[in-house]
């Protein structure tokens, strides 16, 4: 029987962005969520439709502040697709590199949040502290922290100074160890795979069914990796694993963010020792576009970024579509949490790193007699994290 | 044979004014051959949903369903036209594809296509916009 639903969100000062979710809770056991989105509709697809091709990418980076390259990247696909245009050598590994690193930083982000939520707060502090050297990456190469403005169609805005990819290398020779030793702490350490095993567990089918992509379909054996199956830019000429894991539940997620970022560095590594040999244009000039249709996509941190772009021939698109990764991967959640403890919707509804931080912070119970009364969802996942470290520590 | 031509022979007579380029294939299908063709796309050939696109047109509103076959890159996409403005409808590919469900009905909430068989068909972008929208969010509202 359906006692008590929680409504988490959709609006708060410690929310980063607006959603909501209604969890159906039986005694401690959540038997059924609703989610409910458009609290930010921003109408981007409409008014890309009103500027040319080039400002459309500088709008389309403003989507997501995290995956600001993906768009961008996905978005050039598009256009370039409709005319099969070819880009420059030493662009597509600039690219990649770009794309890769921002990858490497999402990744990081999320982990650290993760353990922030489960009450591993030494584990955020130590991942975010590496994050930092990856967004001075991005200071070096593009002058931003964050929103790049790197792509343009036919190429890159902006070419990596040689002088400067020494210095890259070493800070990727440092990542590179500190991740190791990250990947041995992750899978060594016997709380945090007590915490996280069988949570939340995404089966294979769901995932498929719910044509869920990124990591929270690879977490559940599921293939596919627009980096493997288009090999675009210069990932059909780097080497580098798809990393697919089989049992869909948060650990699983968490390891293979893990080891996406290890495969990341092994790709940025290749990337600066090509553009050190590689010499030559970063730009093709772009005279039109022609009528026609185009499909661009990228597997930005979250999984597939989806853009379709329709050209009259005009400087503008007729029709720009956008489709996040998130909109796709936000509806397992129908499949993930049913039947798992409350505090652990927590950690499952951030598994799949949805485009929204903090959400879970607040919350309201409404009981039956419609009693509102506040508790925390935050404070009950890090309880839960804290009696299984006792166990396991053998101290009460 | 490969997997794209032995789907179009497959679906020989159900397809129409196909385009190919590079690895997207275009074509456009007729309401009441949707799901068979979605069918074969999604259970025979494994492809996967990624969206849908609606657009509307001078006489028409179209759909344009994207499947990926992410074993070979290949894009797939199905183009529905409808010809009555005034009451869009479709066939709900929901039955088939789950994943379809937040897709639909952002298609409802922008262009007002209502789609038959749909287990829960409402506005998901507008669902309790302070304004209380009565028409579309996007419909005969581009120029």
């Amino acid at each position: 029987m359906i006692a008590n639903s929680i409504p988490i969100g959709p609006f708060h000062p410690l929310l980063e962005e607006a959603e909501y979710f209604e969890l159906k809770v039986d005694g401690e056991t959540v038997v059924d969520i609703d989610m409910e989105i458009g609290w930010m509709h921003r109408g981007h697809e409409f008014i890309s439709e009103m500027k040319t091709f080039t400002q459309s990418i500088y709008l389309v980076e403003r989507i997501c502040g995290i995956c600001s390259t993906s768009h961008p990247i996905a978005c050039v696909h598009a256009i370039e697709d409709i005319d099969n245009i070819e880009i420059p050598l030493r662009a597509r590994y600039i690219r990649t590199l770009v794309g890769e690193l921002e990858r490497i930083h999402s990744h990081l982000l999320w982990l650290g949040l993760a353990g922030h939520f489960i009450g591993y707060d030494t584990l955020w502090m130590w991942v975010w502290k590496y994050r930092e050297p990856v967004l001075q990456m991005f200071e070096i190469i593009s002058g931003n922290r964050n929103h790049y403005g790197m792509m343009r169609v036919g190429g890159v805005a902006k070419d990596v100074d040689p002088a400067s990819i020494p210095d890259l290398a070493k800070i990727f020779d440092m990542l590179g160890k500190k991740m190791a030793m990250l990947a041995g702490a992750v899978k060594d350490d016997p709380v945090l795979r007590s915490r996280l095993k069988g949570v939340g567990v995404l089966s294979y089918d769901d995932a498929v069914a719910y044509c869920a992509t990124g990591p929270t379909s690879r977490a559940s054996g599921v293939r596919g990796d627009v980096r493997k199956d288009e090999s675009t830019d210069a990932y059909g000429l780097v080497e580098f694993d798809e990393i697919v894991l089989l049992n869909g539940d948060v650990y699983d997620k968490l390891v293979l963010r893990v080891l996406e970022v290890i495969e990341s560095i092994k790709i940025c590594r290749q990337c600066l020792e090509k553009l050190k040999e590689i010499k030559g244009p970063i730009l093709n000039d772009v005279k039109e576009i022609s009528p026609g249709e185009g499909i661009g996509r990228y597997e930005a941190p979250r999984g597939e970024v989806f853009h379709y772009i329709r050209s009259d021939g005009s400087n503008r698109p007729i029709r720009h579509k956008v489709r996040a990764p998130s909109f796709v991967n936000i509806p397992t959640y129908t499949a993930s949490c049913k039947g798992i403890p409350v505090a652990d919707a927590l950690i499952t509804l951030a598994s799949v790193d949805p485009c929204y931080c903090c959400t879970e912070r607040s919350l309201k119970v409404v009981n039956k007699e419609n009693d509102p009364c506040l508790i925390d969802l935050l404070k009950i996942s890090r309880e839960k994290t804290e009696r299984i470290r006792r166990e396991i520590n053998g101290s009460k | 044979m490969d997997k794209a031509e032995k789907f179009f022979k497959a679906m020989e007579g159900k397809i129409s004014s196909r385009i190919n380029k590079k690895g997207r294939f275009y074509f456009n299908v007729k309401n009441e051959d949707l799901r068979e063709i979605v069918d074969y796309l999604f259970k025979t050939m494994g492809c996967r949903l990624s969206t849908a696109t609606g657009m509307e047109m001078y006489h028409s509103l179209e759909i344009l369903y994207h499947f990926s076959d992410d074993d070979t890159g290949t894009y797939f996409c199905p183009r529905v036209i409808i010809k009555d403005k005034e009451h869009p409808k479709v066939k709900s590919i929901v039955p088939i594809v789950k994943g379809a469900e937040w897709i639909e009905r952002e298609l409802f909430d922008f262009w007002g296509i209502e789609f038959e068989d749909h287990p829960r068909m409402e506005r998901l972008m507008a669902l309790h916009h302070p304004q209380n929208l009565k028409e579309p969010m996007r419909f005969r509202r581009d120029s």
